[in-house]
């Protein structure tokens, strides 16, 4: 019996312990969020030379408006342009190959199955890459952010296995009733995949905006820069830390830093669940 | 079964196949493109390592001069030096991490409360490195950053951790924890519901403590998990590149250019192609090997191999 309690007893103690620790984890990933979110709202006089940590003192969409009329818009646009411009164009190679892959009794399917998952495991590296897209005539052109990197593998086999997945009964019984393959993905798998095809495209949409290194890469005139290459500049180059010359305040750095990140913020809460269940069909096995 | 049988059925030719499939075939003909443009021709572009391709117009074969040449440069070998030191790093704070924090997310007993902090601690994981560089970079701020105010704050001097060579490789691996913890520990999260509840109640009879159970039970359900993400780590460790080429500045070169930074600096800024990319090929080759070398291993602990 007075096992039994004292055993009850640590468990609880555990339990605490554990909710404590990670009430400490949510913090570490709060805090700094929070910080950036409450400096892009305050007013100039309460982030100069004072600290600006925890609480907020003040509330202004100013620092937004400054931003909106300020050289940054243009990379804001670009980035948007490229978001949803490549976001198309994968999405128009992706879920056709996806779905021709997915059906087992396609010509050479395991051949490219093959080449496809090789090319996860053993990558030229970036020259190579750079050389090929140069020859391409791609540099300086927003193409050069767009089609070199306009598949993932990894959403390409998220797709695949989740279309094979739909009961081939049903693609059969179509093609019986005069179907062609076009037909059955546009009007048989397609409305059975939303909610996968809603994951994919944010995945993608998400690695669009988030590209740096391709657009330094492959981008020299800086009206083409995207926002995550003027945000970091502005982040980097201006702090003290550092020696950056001008000073900007960090509220005006704050509210570039929050559209540096607006899709995340805007997107994400609504399909989390998806890109959870997406993740779980990407099994590294094709 | 429907399958085994359309399998037993002798196969008609090859070119009535081709035919009834034309439609399928032309959807993975842009695909397909793709990957040969940008997958197969970058990887006969690795023949220039063998070349002085970049500075003169004409391009002449010299053997392995390049891999020569950086063998006995000192900016490589530190390249090489950085790599493996942040790599080793990564591997032993980063890999256990998201584990231990999905064992204690498993403990908890309210659904709602899973929910939140796994929708919380996975956000980073969504923002660019530039985002998370500039976060770190206002966290560390030696003015106005949160991380200094506590210092100064308890008596101490304040840290420009970004400028600083001791401090700017903890820096890289806690913005790597922080950035990527929340994605292994959905995965593994994900992984624990699917151990089977049975098997606690038979370790509970056998007289398996809290425990016993974690290390006979739970551990060995998601083997196979734990594995897969260390093999998915090991794979991209060594190609370490976008998180320091934003986070990293002249001040600390000598302790954050890895072998990817290298490359980027030789190549595209420097212009030096043939020679990148020997030390591309280098370096993609050991990667490869620490993969395949750890997949092996990992066979004989598993059933079946994860690649």
């Amino acid at each position: 019996m007075t096992t039994t309690i004292r055993e009850s007893r640590s468990r609880k103690l555990f339990h605490i312990i554990n909710a404590l620790l990670l009430g400490f984890i949510c913090l570490i990933f709060i805090i700094p969020i929070w910080n950036v979110l409450i400096t892009s709202v305050a007013k100039d006089v309460d982030v100069m030379g004072t600290d600006y940590l925890l609480m907020p003192r003040s509330f202004t969409l100013q620092n937004y408006w400054r931003v909106l009329n300020s050289g940054y818009m243009g990379a804001f646009k670009n980035s948007l342009f490229v978001a949803f411009l490549g976001t198309a164009f994968s999405m128009l190679i992706t879920v056709p190959m996806g779905f021709a892959l997915a059906q087992k009794h396609l010509v050479g399917r395991s051949v490219i199955m093959k080449a496809i998952v090789f090319t996860m495991v053993f990558d030229a590296g970036i020259m190579p890459f750079y050389i090929v897209v140069r020859s391409l005539g791609l540099i300086n052109s927003m193409g050069a952010i767009i089609f070199p990197v306009a598949i993932s593998t990894f959403n390409l086999i998220i797709i695949k296995n989740y279309m094979a997945s739909i009961p081939v009964s049903l693609i059969e019984s179509a093609t019986l009733d005069g179907c062609n393959d076009m037909m059955i993905l546009l009007r048989i798998v397609l409305p059975l995949s939303v909610s996968i095809i809603a994951a994919v495209t944010l995945f993608y949409f998400v690695s669009y905006w988030n590209r740096y290194f391709e657009v330094i890469m492959f981008i020299n005139d800086s009206r083409k820069y995207t926002l995550q290459v003027v945000l970091r500049s502005l982040m980097f180059e201006s702090d003290e830390s550092l020696g950056g010359g001008q000073y900007v305040y960090n509220n005006l750095k704050m509210a570039v830093m929050v559209l540096g990140m607006l899709p995340v913020l805007v997107i994400y809460p609504f399909v989390q669940r998806h890109f959870v269940s997406g993740l779980m069909l990407g099994g590294v096995k094709g | 079964m429907a399958d085994k049988r359309t399998v037993i059925r002798t196969k008609p030719p090859l070119w009535t196949r081709i035919k009834t499939q034309k439609f399928l075939l032309l959807m993975l003909v842009p695909g397909l493109i793709w990957y040969l443009l940008f997958k197969y021709l970058p990887l006969l572009g690795l023949s220039l390592g063998f070349t002085d391709y970049g500075f003169r117009s004409k391009v002449s074969f010299v053997g392995l001069e390049n891999f020569s040449r950086l063998l006995s440069s000192t900016i490589f070998w530190n390249a090489f030096r950085n790599t493996l030191v942040i790599s080793m790093a990564n591997i032993v704070f980063y890999f256990p991490a998201p584990l231990i924090v999905a064992l204690l997310i498993n403990e908890l007993k309210s659904l709602k409360a899973k929910r939140f902090i796994q929708f919380l601690i996975y956000i980073p994981y969504f923002f660019s490195w530039v985002v998370v560089g500039s976060i770190f970079v206002n966290l560390l701020s030696p003015s106005s950053g949160l991380v200094n105010n506590i210092i100064t704050k308890l008596g101490g001097e304040s840290i420009y951790f970004m400028a600083s060579a001791k401090f700017f490789r903890p820096v890289l691996v806690s913005s790597y924890i922080w950035r990527q913890m929340g994605y292994g520990a959905v995965i593994y999260v994900a992984s624990l519901t699917t151990v089977q509840p049975e098997l606690y109640e038979a370790a509970t009879i056998d007289g398996a403590g809290h425990w016993g159970q974690l290390w006979h039970v739970t551990l060995p359900g998601i083997r196979s998990t734990i594995v897969t993400m260390l093999l998915l780590n090991l794979s991209h460790v060594l190609l370490i590149f976008e998180q320091v080429l934003v986070m990293y500045n002249a001040a600390v070169y000598d302790v954050a250019d890895v072998l990817q930074t290298y490359v980027f600096r030789e190549g595209v800024l420097a212009g030096d192609l043939g020679y990148s990319i020997a030390v591309g090929m280098f370096t993609s080759i050991v990667s490869l090997t620490l993969v395949l070398s750890t997949n092996k291993i990992s066979a004989r602990f598993l059933d079946e191999p994860i690649l």
